[in-house]
């Protein structure tokens, strides 16, 4: 029941601060702190209690009889760094929006549905509910973005929500696909795990779950909502979409389509890890050639989301640990970066514009080291989670994939350093303050430094991924302790 | 014969045909100088009388207070009364949704025939608890016939408005082609069996084998009758038009209860041609006519301002999404189709009567555009838009969702295990969760309007009234409810069906 009070403590915040006058919104952000924060806790606890390799805390009751559905919900160690990220973000995107005044009760309301949807999908165990959570997850995504979004935000908004809805339509389908395939009248995952799927039938349905799914988690070619998406979502959803909603994809993708269809996978995943690859070196490269601050971090995420398909795509248990862990770890540090441009630099400079923003260190030193180190975390550097994590993945890469697909990867973390050094050259040490000054006449004094909610969200995030960087195992053992269990069959 | 177990069947629909009349001679004699608002609240207020009547009676029936022999009344009366818990508690919900309606139509009288508005309504409401009940070919099409000219009399109602007379002669001579249509399928049906009681139809197998091409034509003529009455492309031309440019009380009548009493009898006409022996003629045309409903109505609505137009191309996309559980010709597919379009009309219905009451004193049918930053002026009723549209999007935890699984659900597990895409109705179940992408977009183009614009909202605001109110709660709450909690009424359904 505790892991359970994450989706109805969301649930119940996002109808107070729903309810709540709208000129009250210096209340309501205390309302969603203090939401947002009991569900980390909840998440936390759920962390601490955990021990053994299987489902732990696991609730089971029929919901709809007639249709095979039941309300089973429960979390092992695949879902539980994914509850962490979600609880962490959540917290931080209410710190990093600390002075949202317009319509601040419905913001967050349509933001603790979302969240509420997304604890549910990394709660549920039965293949409706987790459709049910997946899809209450995406109604609010539109109205989060065009309502207190930026420019382009309507178009954006729909573009998301259409891509997000074409997928749950994929995965609808391969759902009832499976539930008649098994026979087992079911659409409990544990059960259905224990379905004898023939190989042809696998084969067939698992690229319609896999797509389905894979779109949510930003694969090429149907990558291009999330650019879109981030860039004009106002900074807390652009947090979620990026740290978590992403992740509800990749997921997907894991727990139900390899989870249930091993052998499917195995046909399927060579080509997998070739789509996974053109994310990571195409993603890196078009971040590369952006303009505008936060498009280079949404691709930087296409880019690091192909680290995720591409460990799923390994198959083996070093692979997909990784893909786990770089779950969690491109969920901190993804939600960090879009802080950091679209609420801290952008409330000082009212830009995103990288040929707009003129050293920058000189006048926010503070903020620019902070977001220097951010980078380095982004780019891999040992000493952050996404170290441990992308050496994993490409440590399983290697024992299962072509070598080809190893060395294209190499060259996406290249490209990777490369865009991730050549932007925060751009922003913080090209040109002069002089040059501006002289060009713009604005008044050249330094920006304020950060706020105190917005050193407690940076070091919420950044404090994650150090820690995860520093010692792996806090995850890894759990993870891969359950990972061990979905591995075993697909061995057999 | 024994006419008093004839009466007590009867007792619900005879409680409200006397409240009709009664408020026509109240509305006629005894209120003949009172003003406008005064005779529409002493209408609303006889006729509400007159279906609450009629629904604590037909509790009375279902509950067994009021004792009924259901096989003996289908015998006595020729397959004319076809009592069941099932007949009845649809017929429960007819009222009780007519009911929800009368209230929308006293909040802005659109005309000075105040009685007969009402009096038309209960009519129309009376012949759908028969459509529902009867399973005599004739019976039902008298049924249909009363719900239809009831409902283009009240089309025609609306009488400073040019378009509304014109929406009313298009569907006069639309629905009069379609009852032929209909009457002449029904004659071909008779011809092949000599039988006009449906329910002595069924086994009747063999009989039907023996003249394929007679039943296939029967049924073609029957689904293109019945086909206008529910709004299937292509005979959906009409419905436009009705609903834009009717008063919007009725339009949400006819989207709603008729579209319930329509697919019940069809589902009715189908029921003797289930039968895989027999049905293999009738899939081909079903499909066709779900695929084109389905295009038809969800690319239609995607370039539509007014509102109402824009549910009318919803309910015809709808209509297609209810074909493809009656494909499926088996238990769960009826009950998924009866599912579904009992969550719909609730939905729709909704839908409008919020319509009605944003839009009433706009003195013209009211564009998406006009409910521009309506959050702002009016917040819940802008939540209760969110629910209903939503739900009919398809979005969980609301009930349009889970009707709308329970239908591809019934669809696949028909023919569950396949060698080939086209073979079982996976294709279709397909190409309907594409059309529901493809819905979402329209719908969300209307909350659109109503919740992301900063604009100050132009509709003008007046107190919603306690009935209407009321209405509107309860209907949310019901389509929240079968979202989160649909499993008693599926059951009830399923066992109301074996």
């Amino acid at each position: 029941m505790t892991a359970l009070l994450t989706v109805i403590i969301s649930f119940l915040g996002a109808m107070v601060c729903g309810l709540m006058p709208v000129g009250s919104h210096r209340r309501i952000r205390w309302v969603a702190l203090l939401t947002a924060g009991l569900g980390l806790a909840t998440a936390f606890c759920c962390a601490l209690r955990y021990s053994g390799p299987g489902m732990a805390d696991e609730i089971n009751s029929t919901w709809i009889a007639s249709l095979g559905v039941s309300f089973v919900t429960g979390y092992d160690g695949i879902s539980l760094p994914l509850l962490l990220v979600t609880g962490l973000v959540a917290v931080s995107g209410v710190l990093f929006t600390w002075n949202l005044d317009h319509r601040a009760n419905q913001f967050y309301a349509f933001y603790f549905v979302l969240i509420g949807g997304v604890y549910g999908v990394f709660l549920s165990l039965d293949l409706f509910l987790l459709f049910v959570f997946y899809e209450i997850a995406i109604v609010p995504k539109y109205f989060l973005i065009a309502i207190w979004g930026g420019a382009k935000r309507e178009y954006a908004a729909m573009k998301l929500v259409m891509y997000s809805f074409g997928g749950s339509a994929l995965v609808l389908l391969g759902m009832l696909a499976l539930y008649f395939g098994s026979g087992l009248n079911t659409f409990n995952l544990l059960e259905l795990m224990e379905a004898n799927f023939s190989g042809g039938f696998q084969s067939v349905v698992f690229p319609i779950l896999f797509l389905g799914f894979a779109i949510l988690a930003g694969m090429w070619p149907f990558h291009t909502w999330a650019p879109t998406g981030h860039a004009a979502a106002p900074t807390a959803a652009s947090m979620l979409l990026a740290g978590v909603v992403m992740k509800l994809g990749a997921y997907g993708c894991l727990r139900v389509a390899v989870g249930l269809l091993p052998e499917g996978a195995m046909v399927w995943a060579p080509w997998i890890a070739v789509f996974a690859v053109v994310n990571i070196v195409y993603g890196a490269l078009v971040a590369l050639r952006q303009e505008d601050f936060k498009y280079v971090i949404g691709y930087s995420s296409v880019s690091h989301m192909g680290f995720v398909l591409l460990g799923i795509a390994t198959l083996n248990l070093t692979g997909m640990t990784g893909a786990v862990l770089q779950m969690f770890s491109h969920g901190v540090i993804g939600a960090l970066l879009f802080a950091l441009v679209g609420t801290v630099i952008y409330s000082r400079t009212q830009t995103r514009m990288l040929d707009q923003l003129h050293r920058l260190i000189d006048r926010m030193p503070g903020i620019a080291w902070v977001f220097i180190v951010a980078g380095l975390a982004s780019m891999g550097l040992p000493g952050f989670s996404g170290f441990v994590s992308e050496l994993y993945v490409l440590l399983g890469a290697w024992g299962s994939l072509s070598g080809w697909i190893v060395a294209a990867a190499g060259v996406g973390i290249l490209a990777t350093f490369g865009y991730t050094l050549v932007k925060i050259h751009e922003a913080f040490f090209q040109g002069s303050t002089a040059d501006s000054e002289g060009s713009k006449g604005v008044e050249q004094s330094d920006y304020p430094p950060m706020t105190l909610p917005e050193k407690a969200g940076v070091t919420l995030l950044l404090g994650a991924s150090i820690l995860i960087g520093i010692c792996p195992w806090l995850l890894t053992n759990h993870i891969n302790g359950s990972l061990e269990l979905l591995i075993d069959r697909l061995a057999n | 014969m024994d006419y008093q177990p004839i009466f007590n069947a009867l007792l619900p629909d005879l409680i409200v045909v006397v409240s009709l009349f009664a408020a026509l001679g109240v509305d006629y004699g005894y209120m003949r100088q009172a003003s406008l608002k005064n005779r529409a609240n002493r209408a609303l207020q006889i006729c509400s009388l007159g279906l609450i009547g009629g629904l604590v009676v037909l509790v009375l029936q279902l509950n067994g207070t009021l004792s009924l022999d259901y096989a003996e009344l289908l015998a006595a009366t020729h397959g004319q009364l076809m009592l069941s818990p099932g007949t009845l508690a649809l017929k429960w919900l007819l009222f009780a949704l007519g009911l929800a309606v009368l209230p929308l139509a006293a909040r802005n009288m659109v005309t000075v025939q105040v009685s007969e508005y009402f009096a038309l309504l209960l009519l129309a409401t009376l012949g759908m608890g028969f459509m529902v009940t009867s399973r005599n070919l004739l019976g039902a099409f008298v049924a249909l016939e009363v719900v239809s000219l009831s409902l283009y009399a009240l089309c025609a109602l609306h009488q400073t408005s040019r378009a509304s007379a014109e929406a009313a002669l298009k569907y006069l001579t639309y629905g009069g082609v379609s009852s032929a249509f209909l009457l002449f399928g029904i004659s071909y049906l008779f011809g092949v069996t000599g039988k006009l009681d449906i329910s002595q139809v069924v086994p009747m197998e063999e009989a039907l084998v023996r003249a394929p091409m007679l039943v296939t034509v029967a049924y073609l003529f029957i689904l293109v009758g019945l086909g206008f009455k529910i709004a299937l492309a292509p005979f959906h031309l009409w419905a436009p038009d009705v609903y834009q440019s009717a008063p919007t009380p009725v339009a949400a009548w006819v989207a709603s209860g008729s579209k319930i009493a329509g697919v019940v009898l069809l589902l009715a006409l189908l029921s003797p041609v289930s039968m895989p022996s027999v049905n293999t003629a009738i899939i081909p045309m079903l499909a066709i006519l779900a695929v084109v409903s389905m295009a038809v109505g969800n690319l239609g609505a995607l370039r539509q301002v007014n509102i109402k137009r824009l549910l009318a191309y919803s309910a015809i996309a709808n209509a297609g999404y209810l074909l493809v559980a009656i494909l499926a010709f088996t238990e769960e597919g009826r009950a998924a189709a009866v599912y579904y379009a009992v969550v719909y009309a609730v939905a729709t219905l909704g839908a409008f009567a919020v319509v009605a009451i944003l839009s009433d004193r706009l003195g013209r049918e009211a564009q998406i555009d006009d409910f521009r930053g309506c959050w702002k002026a009016r917040p819940w009723l802008s939540l209760a838009l969110l629910i209903f549209v939503l739900s009919l999007a398809g979005i969980p935890p609301l009930a349009g969702f889970v009707g709308k699984f329970y239908l591809f659900f019934a669809a696949i597990q028909s023919h569950s295990q396949i060698g080939y895409w086209s073979e079982g109705l996976y294709w279709i179940v397909a190409l309907a969760l594409g059309f529901s992408v493809v819905a979402l977009y329209y719908y969300l183009k209307v909350l659109k309007a109503v919740f992301v614009s900063e604009e100050t909202c132009k509709l003008e605001k007046d107190s919603i009234g306690w009935p209407s109110g009321v209405v509107i709660l309860i209907l949310s709450v019901i389509t929240v409810g079968l979202g989160v909690w649909p499993g008693p009424l599926i059951e009830f359904i399923g066992q109301c069906l074996i």
